[in-house]
């Protein structure tokens, strides 16, 4: 399936990391500070021009205002900026990307940094410069490659085109990672069929690191089965490094509740390291990728089902008057489902864990509610739990049925600082069977624990070849010819894009469309208040709607648009919103 | 002459319950699970073997029982060498059931000659004290259908699970002995397509 694909996609013009620690004193020089430089061509003398002048000025801004430099605007372009004690990172593309697409392409491009090498200063004090510069040039094409503008836009996972797919077989590869799960050293997993995501158990932002290592094993060739190895050359593994809220939300799926307090040992100890409670004040005011923005954030309940997090997570938003409906029923069942353990039904104990995950205690006996406060939107009979609860398991210092307001999510990869917060060394193990991969976040000791993954291997090896044979059958949809109209629709819970446009080949009619919702979807980010907009050059109008879960770009074809410069009610533009909705319907999408 | 390795392909159809999976699990890890979850579609695990020499890939699959799940398992019914054709000893709507199973796998196999196709009947669950199917009621039902070799087997204890395949094995190496016999293999083809010029641009 090629991807819409435009030889302007680059969208990294420059990018580098610059360790201020090594240039201290007037005969120091800049190039000295030089970590990493793209495009690795770039003379040196340009690179130690930019690489001074952006880290000046980031500096010098930062200070006059005290708060961290986000994104520099220049003429042409615009320069993602993060700095973390001494280190500057910058990532320069051109005016016309969404400044939230832009920070996050550098946030993503550190952050898979940090999953598999651990802190950046410990990377560079334990390898070799050049070393680290092949793997930042592996992630930022690995960033870069392969996906569509619109995919680039949003950043969003990749994902099969589930249009084609039998929903049971996402069923059966939901399954697949439940039954992983019966293994106590077994945290979560995703299944990914020819770099795409079939099913993950993981937040988008986890999954999508964990995508990186599936795409560098799939270029290796396959080693022949050893015979000495019982798993042969289909399984492999590598160290990772989680972020303790990635860890704590991990940990927190009810799956995992009943073993976690014997097998993870490492479980308390991050956590008290790091903050609590992260509230809207705490981030940078100069930033423009909004903290409360649901893209980045988590519910630990969405694990448990998207479906309900979507409900419970926004209930409180005052911003959502017309409350929408959460999007399309996930296929994925709730985890509990696949399990068959004595267990069957949570006993009280378990539904408060997986209810009270975010409850941290602080040390001193004081808590504080991190998020979930409000399972209302769910299961009455758990919310009911939660109460009672609250009063008598934990009771030190907590007003029952006490709510926070929109609390800041658990996660946010944005705001996580893997420079300062302790990573935790967690180990990924990849099953390959020809184009599909179980990846599984596992304990480190994992492997050393021949019976632990014996089992996994066996009790899955069976479904993952019947997967993959059914996946590798399903015929690709005919791209078929451009529609009377074109659409776009991006989770931002799950981090999905659903659109008419993949899976055809870049060309102009869709260019006009693509530039409208990059525009769009940078005002929708910038102004939480903007619910519906219509955007329109002489020759296209494109209708842009989104809520707190949901983005929906539309466009339709034909007709010629009768605008007379002044408010006409005959003008179509105005009919957009009322064809999306009637269109849209058969692709799942409700706008109602 | 050298070793082939050959692959044969084995498909395990019945109702959904009977323990398609339990017998294939059974066979190749020697492992019993009695918390399966329904098949979705069709699985299938390889076992290396080897007979009289040869070195052969058995490749079981297993489907789902259930009709819901038709229109993923059948597809993949084609190339199959041998089908076991399994219900469960408890159950006696599964053993009335088996020839419709049999029909599906003809047609949808698309099997050139299915009276000489090698079938094999098992009757799984023997461990189960309140039996349906009598042994006696399930030979004949294999005698009137074509002469089925019929095993009572058990994945929960191994009762004869190896047994069953062997079987199957033999019957499918012991037709294609007869077909090698018919088609000797040891001759130049004439209507080789000729090397032409075109070739280059395919």
């Amino acid at each position: 399936m090629a991807d819409l694909m435009l030889p302007e996609s680059r969208r990294c013009n420059n990018f580098f990391l610059y360790d201020g620690s090594k240039v201290r004193g007037e005969s120091d020089q800049t190039r000295e500070g030089i970590c990493y430089f793209y495009p690795e061509e770039t003379p040196l003398d340009e690179q130690e021009l930019l690489c001074g002048q952006l880290a000046g000025a980031g500096r010098c801004v930062s200070e006059l205002s005290s708060s961290p430099v986000r994104i520099l605007n220049l003429h042409r372009h615009k320069f993602a900026i993060r700095m973390e004690d001494e280190f500057f990172w910058a990532l320069g593309c051109s005016v016309e990307v969404p400044t939230v697409s832009v920070c996050e392409l550098l946030d993503q491009l550190i952050n898979l940094f940090c999953f598999y090498n651990g802190s950046v200063r410990q990377s560079y004090q334990l390898n070799s410069q050049e070393t680290l510069a092949a793997r930042w040039a592996q992630y930022l094409s690995h960033l870069q490659s392969g996906s569509s503008e619109l995919q680039h836009i949003f950043s969003c996972l990749k994902t099969i085109d589930s249009t084609n797919v039998d929903p049971l077989l996402l069923l059966k590869a939901a399954l697949i990672l439940q039954a992983c799960q019966r293994c106590p050293l077994v945290l979560a997993g995703c299944i990914l069929f020819r770099g795409r995501v079939v099913s993950t158990q993981m937040s988008p932002q986890l999954t999508m690191k964990v995508m990186v290592h599936e795409s560098t094993t799939y270029t290796k060739p396959q080693r022949p089965n050893g015979p000495s190895s019982s798993f042969g050359g289909a399984v492999s593994s590598t160290t990772v490094f989680l972020t303790p809220s990635e860890l704590r939300y991990l940990q927190s799926a009810p799956v995992n509740k009943d073993f976690s307090s014997h097998s993870t040992p490492h479980k308390n100890t991050p956590l008290k390291k790091t903050r609590l409670s992260r509230t809207l004040s705490d981030t940078p005011s100069s930033t423009e990728s909004e903290p409360s923005d649901p893209g980045n954030s988590q519910s630990p309940q969405k694990l448990l089902s998207p479906h309900l997090s979507v409900s419970s997570m926004f209930s409180q938003d005052p911003s959502q008057s017309t409350p929408n409906p959460p999007p399309p029923q996930p296929l994925e069942p709730p985890l509990s489902n696949g399990k068959h353990s004595p267990e069957e039904c949570p006993s009280p104990e378990a539904l408060e864990e997986s209810y009270y995950h975010s409850f941290h205690s602080n040390g001193d006996g004081g808590s504080q509610i991190d998020n979930g406060g409000d399972t209302s939107a769910g299961t009455e009979e758990s919310h009911d739990h939660q109460v009672s609860e609250e009063v008598r398991g934990r009771g030190s210092g907590i007003v029952p049925g006490h709510k926070v307001e929109r609390s800041d999510p658990p996660h946010s990869d944005a705001f996580e600082h893997p420079g300062e917060t302790p990573l935790i060394p967690m180990t990924l193990y990849l099953h390959r069977v020809k184009g599909l991969v179980l990846a599984l976040l596992v304990e480190p000791h994992f492997l050393s624990d021949t019976a632990s993954m014996e089992e996994v291997y066996h009790s899955s090896l069976a479904s993952l070849n019947g997967l993959e044979a059914h996946l590798r059958s399903v015929s690709p949809g005919a791209p078929g010819a451009l529609g009377p109209y074109i659409f776009a629709h991006f989770d931002c819970i799950q981090s999905t894009l659903t659109s008419n446009l993949s899976g055809r080949p870049g060309g102009a009619p869709e260019q006009p469309f693509v530039r409208a919702t990059s525009l769009l979807h940078s005002h929708f980010c910038n102004t939480e208040t903007l619910q519906e907009a219509i955007i329109r050059s002489a020759g296209a109008a494109v209708y842009g709607t989104r809520s707190v879960a949901q983005e929906t770009y539309f466009q339709q074809h034909g007709g010629s648009l009768r605008n007379s410069g002044i408010p006409n009610h005959q003008d179509s533009a105005f009919s957009l919103p009322g064809k999306a909705r009637h269109r849209l319907l058969k692709h799942g999408v409700n706008l109602l | 002459m050298t070793t082939k390795t050959s692959l044969l392909k084995v498909i395990l159809l019945g109702d959904g319950g009977v323990g398609k999976s339990s017998i294939m699990n059974r066979y190749v890890t020697n492992k019993f699970d009695a918390h399966l979850f329904h098949t979705i579609g069709v699985e299938f695990l390889n076992k290396e073997l080897e007979v009289d020499g040869n070195q052969v890939t058995l490749q079981i699959w297993d489907t789902a029982g259930q009709e819901r799940f038709r229109s993923l398992r059948t597809p993949f019914y084609r190339g199959s060498d041998c089908c076991l054709l399994t219900f469960s000893v408890d159950d006696n709507q599964s053993f009335i059931n088996l020839g419709n199973w049999k029909k599906e796998f003809i047609y949808y196999a698309d099997v050139k000659e299915p009276e000489k196709f090698p079938f094999v009947v098992l009757g799984n669950k023997v461990d189960v004290t309140e039996r349906q199917v009598s042994t006696e009621e399930a030979q004949q039902w294999c005698q009137e259908n074509g002469n089925f070799p019929y095993y009572e087997t058990s994945a929960k204890d191994a009762t004869n699970v190896a047994v069953a395949f062997d079987e199957a094995v033999r019957r499918v190496l012991a037709l294609e002995e007869r077909t090698d016999h018919l088609i000797p293999t040891d001759t130049v083809k004439l209507h080789r397509k000729p090397r032409s010029a075109t070739s280059c641009c395919s």
